[in-house]
């Protein structure tokens, strides 16, 4: 779609609240950084704000182009993360027991966080194309199973990593958008209730302790790693001794003594609820809940399925990387490898959360345009 | 290409984004109430817990307090030395296996080592207290310099292990005082129980003065308290002040105080000198306060070897050793006193009447009771004795007699007078009361009271049993005029700067019954005195041979015998087996006319007192006239200055 009116009128329509909410999320996150590699030898705080200033521009750059060209760059795209996948496997970096980076020059690329948003991309479409539905009013079992295909192949690449974590965000995101459709509530229930039985079942009669203990250590390598659980118990006693107003920036003992692990990535939470205390780690939640219905604002509000659709997806994917990250950092959740979006360190997941915010932007922006 | 949206379509999926929010809010709010839970409800908790993270506690090991002879002769102090302690919080898992095995190799440790410190790594993770894995446990003891050396340069690879600079124990007194100041070892987990401020590593006083006066000797421990990131490094200065508090950076030590000992450091080593026995026990007393000079007790143990890290071997060998080393032959060993014995005996006859010092009695070479005969020394009879020379001969027929006239009672009687029978209260650990039989234990263990017990009794025999401390202590009554002291060897306690805490005085030993007196007539003790005189300073004395020509003294002999009565009393004592020989004793004081100590001597095994017990008291006694002589002062100040 060309640019209809004039550019000013087109800023009016522009989810400002949404972006303003990213700015905020942004800036507390590079702060936050600065404080966790305080004592990183690279300033990471500094790359970590570079890959945000790329994301804006990519977000500003994209917002003239219509979002229902992505329909048209839906297969490509989802092929495209597929390949990239497949490259990991083959030719990917090998750091603590698992491949999940691609090195491309000097940049690492982490293809999962791009499938992520290929598969809620791919899942929009079909879901808009798919006349099943509304013929027969709701969906059962079986006419979904193209969607589920299309999710198995590249869950089933991130599991070989092994990155359980992301493979499990991809199933939640998908089916959170399954379930936005009209699917029968009878076959809702008996999807659920089928996966909880079999697995407890297999994990009470079928499995054997050894085998048990692989599937916790798979399920979660590196509190086994290094004696159990001791990530876990950190990462409380930093959120802990927090308390009200935290021990102030840079001042956490648990994150600048080092007794945190992987302070910058997966734990972040625990140094910004470790330094700002009960206060600022209900701040931050509240930022992500604010994010999280924006973006579902954006979908009741968008012009068309194939909108609706995506801005659910990509509210899917902030919600669950969320509501995982501090639920594990929290201990409510078991430790799986999980980052806070726009607050963990990392080129890759910024960048594509980035391009889900700038999708949303896009969508709202062109929710009157017909 | 444009797809309108139904209205379906709005209907179906604005209630649902509604319900999506919902459902976002409803799970924020429960990481809210969690971190409520952690923040708030357990904030104080793990503030604790992240202190605790950071937090190390070095121990200041508190100096532990000098033990001084009355000359201030440093007979123990403390030498500096390192310890090896490791944090099982700072090392895990491949680390840990690291550490083990370099301390292996740069400590010479033993499998039986490696062992014992993954048995504490691991006990310290597996305690119920979770702080447990912070706090240090021990390597190893006292590491020699060399090693001290080695550890210091590969420090940055062993970050939980510390090298805690221990005072230890040096015991610079000879081994015979081994008795007399004990030693040091670990305290065991029950001990710790029951005194929380000991911690696990560290050293209690065993035996002997050691273990006594642990409490003023010990001092109390300081604490540094320092800040280490996760691998235990310490940080550096300006984040140690931000972390810690400056009052609980650094809580100094208390030295302990220091004990003055009655003994006479050059007097122990004459002593032991003298004495010529495998086995046995000298002690040099003061006459008139009851304070010790000397006291040594043969065999015995080096302190420094048992508060070091001795080996099992070594302490098997001295556990199984026929000698008992570890035995105080002074304080926890009886014998018969034997013919020592007969001043008590001459006491009794004289206090109740049924001798006076002129009156006598016949030896005709033996004393007969109904159908059996005890013989005496000598088979052709002493002819008519009075009490000096019944002493100094040493004539059993007489106080057979005597002892057939007394009764075991009275003499029993006597016996507790002179403090025999019961503790004689040093005050230096568990001490035995010896066995001074009346007619009613006789009667309890016998069913029947003879007067054959009475006649055993009268010249020490039977089940008379006494320590040589009461020996001592009875023979120093006699010698000053009727005092029975409670023997001491602690003067007074100082504190390290070398103010007077406590200052011990001549204590009566209130146990004898009599207040600590004899209540018995001057005269009757003077004409004991004489008989004693005469047992070493006239010719026929049994300790003639032993005289002093620069000192008159006096004493008595003993010869104890082991095995039956009158059985083998001719064998010459070189054909015995070292095991039936008699025990020799001898008890004196000097100067015979103003006593100023007592000195008894018993050589387990010696043979006769004459030849295996008088000689080595003699000598003692000229070596305490002339150390007298010789001012202590210039050897005694360097001595104790030098530290």
């Amino acid at each position: 779609m060309a640019l209809g009116t004039t550019t000013e009128k087109k800023l009016d329509h522009l989810h400002w609240p949404l972006f303003i909410c990213t700015i905020i999320i942004c800036s507390l996150g590079v702060w936050n950084l600065a404080s966790a590699a305080k004592n990183a030898p690279t300033l990471l705080a500094l790359a970590q704000a570079k890959w945000m200033l790329a994301g804006f521009l990519a977000i500003v750059v994209l917002l003239f182009v219509d979002y229902r060209w992505l329909q048209t760059l839906a297969w490509p795209g989802y092929i495209a993360a597929l390949g990239l996948l497949g490259g990991v496997a083959f030719a990917g970096k090998k750091v603590l027991g698992a491949r999940r980076w691609l090195q491309i020059g000097s940049a690492q690329l982490q293809p999962s966080e791009f499938v992520k948003l290929a598969v809620i991309v791919i899942l929009a479409r079909w879901f808009t194309r798919d006349e099943t539905g509304i013929r027969k009013g709701q969906y059962g079992l079986l006419d979904l199973w193209q969607p589920f295909f299309l999710l198995l192949i590249p869950v089933g690449l991130i599991m070989k990593q092994p990155d359980l974590g992301t493979a499990l965000v991809t199933v939640a995101i998908a089916m959170t958008m399954i379930m936005f459709a009209r699917v029968r509530w009878r076959d809702l229930l008996i999807m659920i209730g089928t996966a909880v039985a079999g697995s407890v079942v297999a994990w009470k009669r079928f499995l054997h302790d050894y085998q048990k203990q692989r599937v916790l250590t798979f399920l979660n390598p590196e509190a086994y790693a290094k004696g159990a659980g001791y990530h876990a118990i950190q990462s409380v006693i930093a959120v802990g001794s927090g308390q009200w107003s935290g021990k102030g920036w840079g001042e956490g003992t648990q994150n600048q003594l080092a007794f945190l692990p992987e302070q910058h990535t997966d734990f972040i939470f625990s140094v910004w609820s470790e330094e700002h205390g009960f206060m600022g780690a209900v701040l931050l939640i509240a930022l992500y809940a604010f994010l999280v219905l924006a973006a579902l604002d954006v979908a009741a509000n968008a012009r068309d399925k194939f909108g609706s659709y995506l801005s659910l997806g990509i509210a899917a994917l902030f919600f669950w990387h969320a509501f995982i990250n501090m639920g594990m950092v929290t201990g409510v959740l078991p430790v799986v490898g999980v980052p806070l979006p726009l607050f963990s360190y990392g080129g890759s997941s910024v960048l594509a959360d980035m391009l889900g915010i700038g999708i949303l932007l896009n969508v709202s922006l062109r929710r009157f345009m017909f | 290409m444009l797809v309108r949206r139904d209205a379906d379509d709005i209907r179906e999926i604005r209630p649902r984004a509604a319900l999506g929010a919902l459902i976002c809010v409803c799970a924020m709010l429960v990481l809210v109430v969690r971190l409520y839970q952690l923040q708030i409800l357990r904030g104080e908790d793990y503030v604790s817990q992240s202190i605790a993270n950071f937090r190390k506690s070095l121990f200041v090991p508190a100096d532990r307090g000098q033990i001084r002879d009355r000359n201030g002769r440093t007979l123990v102090d403390n030498r500096p030395s390192f310890d090896v302690f490791m944090t099982p919080a700072f090392c895990k898992g491949r680390e840990r296996d690291e550490v083990v095995a370099k301390l292996k190799d740069y400590l010479h440790l033993e499998k039986e080592d490696v062992d014992r410190i993954l048995g504490d790594y691991q006990k310290s993770w597996t305690s119920k207290d979770k702080l447990e894995r912070f706090r240090p446990f021990l390597v190893e003891l006292d590491i020699p310099r060399d090693q001290v050396d080695v550890l210091e340069a590969h420090k940055t690879e062993m970050s939980c292990v510390n090298l805690i600079p221990t005072p230890h124990r040096s015991y610079r007194a000879p081994p015979s005082l081994g008795h007399v100041l004990g030693y040091m070892s670990e305290v065991t987990p029950d001990e710790m129980d029951d005194h929380p401020e000991y911690r696990r590593g560290q050293t209690i006083g065993r035996r002997g003065l050691e273990r006594r006066w642990e409490k003023e000797l010990r001092g109390e421990d300081g604490k540094q308290n320092i800040a280490v990131d996760a691998k235990g490094r310490e940080l550096d200065k300006d984040t140690q002040e931000a972390l810690i508090p400056e009052s609980e950076r650094l809580i100094p030590a208390m030295p302990g105080n220091n004990l003055v000992l009655s003994i006479d450091e050059r007097l122990q080593e004459a002593a032991d000198a003298a004495f010529p026995g495998r086995a046995g026990a000298v002690v040099v007393m003061e006459a008139k306060t009851g304070f010790i000079l000397a006291m040594v007790s043969r065999p015995s143990f080096d302190p420094n070897k048992m508060s070091g890290r001795i080996t099992k071997a070594e302490l098997r060998e001295l556990n199984e050793d026929p000698l008992k080393p570890m035995l105080n032959r002074v304080m926890n060993e009886n014998y018969h006193p034997g013919s020592t014995f007969k001043v008590v005996t001459s006491l009794a006859g004289l206090a109740n009447d049924k001798l006076t010092p002129a009156s006598t009695i016949t030896c005709t070479g033996g004393y007969t009771l109904g159908s059996h005969r005890w013989r005496c020394d000598k088979p052709a009879g002493h002819g008519s004795l009075d009490l000096k020379h019944a002493l100094q001969y040493s004539c059993d027929a007489f106080y057979y007699a005597l002892g057939d006239r007394l009764g075991l009672d009275a003499i029993s009687e006597m016996a507790h007078r002179l403090g025999y029978g019961q503790p004689t209260g040093l005050d230096l650990g568990r001490e035995i009361p010896g066995v001074i039989p009346d007619s009613d234990s006789v009667i309890r263990a016998f069913g029947a009271y003879t007067k054959g017990h009475a006649i055993n009794a009268s010249i020490g025999q039977g089940e008379i049993n006494v320590t040589p401390l009461q020996q001592a202590v009875a023979y120093a009554a006699i010698a000053n005029g009727g005092n029975v002291w409670k023997p001491q060897i602690v003067q007074r306690i100082e504190s390290p700067d070398g103010k007077v805490l406590q200052e011990f005085k001549p204590e009566p030993d209130l146990a004898n019954g009599h207040n600590g007196k004899l209540d018995l007539p001057p005269q009757d003790l003077e004409a004991v005195r004489k008989g004693l005189v005469a047992v070493v300073n006239e010719p026929g004395g049994t300790a003639y041979r032993s005289r002093n020509p620069d000192i008159m003294f006096a004493g008595k002999t003993g010869t104890a015998q082991v095995v039956a009565l009158g059985g083998k009393q001719n064998l010459k004592t070189e054909s015995q087996t070292y095991m039936s020989r008699d025990h020799a004793w001898f008890a004196s004081f000097a100067p015979a006319d103003n006593p100023e100590i007592v000195v008894v001597v018993l050589n387990e095994h010696g043979g006769w007192g004459a030849e295996a017990a008088a000689p080595a008291a003699s000598k003692v006694i000229s070596a305490y006239f002339q150390l007298k002589k010789q001012p202590v002062g210039a050897e005694a100040v360097t001595a104790s200055t030098v530290h």
